[in-house]
């Protein structure tokens, strides 16, 4: 895992200057592109941070970067910003997940705070996604029948239903269900239902939004 | 082809040839009365008549016939030795003087059938003038011949001439209307009482002049006259040429009777005489009434084209009283209420003021109603013999001066917007230009707050200044922010768009400039297309900077290439308008910048055309785009407006 780092795309050579000095006096970490494909062609999956980048550019746009990002599955946050803060642009830009909209020049002194909150949700994302991934991999390892009881407990049936449901006696199910549990490191009826969803998404989504395995 | 043509003028010739020769045979055995020692001196000689009627028609290179024909009538009709020389000069010299009197009537372009006065005084000049010479010429040779006493000379040549005058005076000019015996005859039966009538005046007054013993030696030839003055009046040179043709005969007739005859030069002269008047008589009425049918017809003309005439035709006397009007007079002012009053031009006309030969004014019309409309007079001044006066004629122009105000006010509004839509474009690329420099110094000033955080402690105003200059420069921004917005938005408005309408008014307005850059500039609309809702000033400003650009694009090109097509057409809920042109196209380094303001390969141009269309058309949810080589070769742009605004 990489340190965070703002990604800041702008045309304007003036702007990319004097955003990287005020993001940086604040602390944070910046790396300026001057167009949206200089970006896609630096940018690489483990690469940690909030993107912020101005809509009205030359050749690619901020909102077709934006739509880019996300047919590649990226989840890196995006904070948008604009000269002509039109309602339209704004409706679209929030449409496609950007996590922040600010105005160019921003009004009052909030541009970090945007940043940290994008980098803040960066890092809960990838927590999050990191926690999937564990929770997918411990998944892998039950067998069909552990599956079949972590399903239907998740869906909140009792032993003796699962038992009935399954054609095995609830004694069998007891011994799934404690199985199932140690695989899962799941302490209590709470887990097994997290697990179960994970499990349900897990199987729709497959892994595509991982960014381990996302392909720039 | 030539040659049967040829070969058929020919034996028409030699036909005519044979039937003149004949004709002329029997007329000189039937008039060969009381000759002069059995020469060819007769009191009435037609076939000098028939001579003339012949060369003028078939022209005098057939002189020769006529020659022949005199020859062969001393022969025939007169029993004279052919190999005489005396005979065959004479007959030349008839043959050449005939012959010498057609070409000069032909020359003077008076061999035509007579139809004037004129034409008939110089007729009868040139007759006298010429069968007076041919009379002392045959007189001449026949007594170098030895064959006439020297002392009869004088009277020989004056009964010769006499003769040969009265005869072609007489025939030619009625074998010369010959063609046309057909019609005559129609006309005649048409009025065949009037015709037994005349025909009975001339018995009767030839009965009293001649027949009676009471009335001998042509005491009371005048009596003649009557009828055929009578009968000219009605019909014209012919008739009245067939009418002495007639009396003459009748009194060749009677002068065989030579015991009651008066003595033959009077009666020669009195044929004469009324061959002569007969004529000139004949030919003023024919005349008269060749004008008479002249006038007519150009009455009925003129009456037709006043009738006709879309504008106001006045005539009005020197009192301003209106003497006659047209149809289109009458549709325009209305009626009077009472129609039997004399109208002034002057209660239509209230600020006409006539002068001069003729003039032009744009005065107010006034109906009979009262009501008043714009409108174009011109007036002529008509002389004394048309009756003194003016001829005024009046133009409503109130649908023409209707037509120009409207078309001024779409052009002013066109204008106006135009304007507008150039300023909003120049404050928004204003604002975003000057935006961005003010966004890095905004930035730059919250790092050096940053970068004064420590030094604030010991002076406040290093914190304070930063926060005021931050605020002062966002102010700035902001400014330029509402400046856009103020041209962006609340100026456009919400109506239905009819295509095919707004695709012919940009046509119009392009006419004349794309005549003078010969220019083809085609419209083609399909017709299934729906209206949109659109502002049609902003769409008018969109299609109007494309065709102009297509137009200026087209002047890089030789004028037979020069090709502009504006073509409407639906798809998928909107209306794409194509406009496409065959010019050069587009080049690369423009296409890069091609629709950001100040973008120009004019050297006039602001290059604010296309970002303003585009603006214009993307605000509301349409777009603008383009192709480097379009169907004409050139650019081609199309304007995407959805039927419905999004």
């Amino acid at each position: 895992m990489t340190n965070p780092t703002v990604f800041v795309v702008d045309d304007d050579a003036a702007i990319r200057d004097a955003l990287t000095l005020q993001i940086t006096l604040k602390g944070l970490r910046v790396a300026v592109f001057s167009s949206a494909d200089e970006f896609l062609a630096a940018y690489e999956p483990h690469m940690r941070g909030c993107l912020l980048t101005d809509l009205q550019m030359p050749g690619m746009d901020g909102l077709q970067l934006q739509e880019t990002l996300r047919a590649r599955g990226v989840i890196l946050p995006v904070v948008v910003l604009t000269a002509h803060g039109d309602v339209a642009t704004t409706k679209t830009a929030m449409r496609n997940g950007a996590v922040d909209f600010l105005e160019k020049p921003a009004e009052d002194d909030g541009l970090i705070d945007v940043l940290r909150n994008a980098i803040r949700i960066d890092a809960e994302r990838f927590q999050a996604e990191r926690q999937r991934l564990e929770a997918l991999e411990r998944l892998e390892r039950l067998t069909p029948r552990e599956r079949d009881v972590l399903e239907l407990l998740a869906e909140g049936l009792q032993n003796r239903e699962i038992a009935e449901r399954l054609e095995i006696s609830p004694r069998t199910v007891e011994v799934y269900k404690a199985k199932m549990m140690e695989k899962l490191r799941c302490r209590n009826l709470a887990d097994v239902v997290r697990f179960g969803d994970i499990a349900r998404v897990g199987a729709n989504a497959q892994s595509a939004a991982l960014p381990g395995s996302a392909s720039i | 082809m030539t040659r049967g043509l040829r070969q058929a003028a020919t034996s028409r010739n030699v036909g005519a040839a044979a039937v003149y020769l004949t004709s002329y045979l029997l007329l000189d055995w039937l008039s060969y009365v009381q000759p002069v020692l059995k020469l060819g001196i007769t009191p009435w000689n037609p076939p000098a008549g028939l001579t003339l009627a012949y060369l003028l028609v078939f022209g005098p290179r057939w002189f020769g016939v006529t020659a022949v024909a005199a020859l062969l009538s001393d022969v025939l009709v007169r029993g004279h030795s052919p190999i005489s020389p005396t005979v065959l000069a004479c007959s030349l010299w008839i043959g050449l003087g005939y012959g010498v009197l057609a070409a000069v009537l032909r020359r003077w372009k008076l061999a035509q059938p007579i139809r004037g006065a004129a034409h008939a005084a110089w007729f009868v000049g040139l007759a006298a003038c010429t069968s007076a010479v041919v009379a002392a010429g045959y007189v001449a040779i026949v007594a170098a011949g030895g064959e006439l006493p020297r002392a009869d000379a004088m009277g020989s040549i004056a009964r010769y001439w006499v003769g040969d005058l009265t005869a072609i005076l007489t025939l030619t000019p009625l074998l010369m209307y010959l063609p046309a015996w057909r019609e005559g005859l129609r006309l005649a039966a048409g009025r065949s009482w009037e015709v037994v009538a005349q025909l009975v005046a001339v018995a009767i007054a030839l009965w009293i002049a001649f027949g009676t013993s009471a009335t001998d030696e042509l005491r009371i030839f005048y009596l003649l006259f009557v009828p055929v003055i009578w009968i000219s009046l009605r019909w014209g040179l012919q008739g009245t040429m067939l009418a002495a043709l007639c009396i003459q005969v009748a009194l060749v007739i009677l002068a065989q009777d030579e015991a009651h005859s008066p003595p033959l030069i009077d009666l020669q002269f009195l044929m004469l005489t009324m061959s002569a008047t007969a004529l000139l008589l004949g030919a003023v009425i024919t005349e008269r009434s060749d004008v008479l049918r002249r006038i007519a017809r150009s009455e009925a003309q003129q009456r037709a084209l006043l009738a006709m005439a879309p504008d106001a035709v006045l005539a009005i006397d020197r009192a301003g009283r209106i003497r006659s009007a047209n149809p289109a007079a009458h549709k325009l002012f209305g009626e009077p209420d009472d129609p039997g009053a004399h109208v002034s031009a002057q209660s239509l006309l209230p600020a006409l003021a006539l002068h001069g030969e003729e003039g032009r004014a744009a005065i107010d019309g006034r109906r009979h109603d009262g009501t008043t409309f714009p409108s174009e007079v011109a007036w002529a001044k008509l002389d004394a013999p048309a009756g003194e006066g003016f001829l005024i004629t009046v133009r409503d122009v109130s649908e023409r001066r209707r037509a120009q105000e409207a078309l001024r006010a779409r052009e002013t509004a066109l204008a106006r917007a135009m304007r507008f839509a150039v300023a909003g474009e120049l404050a928004s690329a204003l604002a975003h230009e000057l935006n961005q420099p003010m966004t890095a110094v905004v930035s730059y000033l919250r790092s050096l707050a940053t970068l004064t955080e420590p030094y604030v402690a010991q002076d406040e105003r290093i914190g304070s200044t930063l926060g005021k200059t931050t605020q002062e420069a966002i102010r700035a921004a902001k400014v330029l922010r509402r400046l856009r917005d103020f041209y962006r938005g609340g100026t456009s408005k919400r109506e239905s768009v009819d295509v095919a309408e707004l695709c012919g008014a940009i046509a119009t307005a392009f006419e004349a400039r794309a005549r003078r850059a010969s220019t083809e500039l085609v419209v083609r609309v399909d017709p299934a297309v729906a209206p949109v809702q659109w502002d049609t000033t902003q769409l008018e400003i969109v299609l109007h900077n494309l065709v102009g650009n297509s137009l200026d694009a087209v002047m890089q090109r030789e004028p037979p290439r020069r090709r502009i097509e504006l073509c409407a057409e639906s798809s998928e809920g909107s209306v794409l308008f194509h406009v496409s042109d065959s010019g050069p196209g587009l080049s690369a380094d423009v296409l890069a910048h091609l629709f950001e303001p100040f973008t120009t390969t004019k050297s006039g141009g602001m290059g604010l055309g296309l970002a303003i269309s585009r603006s214009l058309v993307r605000a509301r949810g349409g777009d603008l785009l383009h192709e480097l080589r379009g169907k004409l070769g050139g650019a081609t742009f199309t304007a995407r407006i959805p039927c419905k605004e999004q």
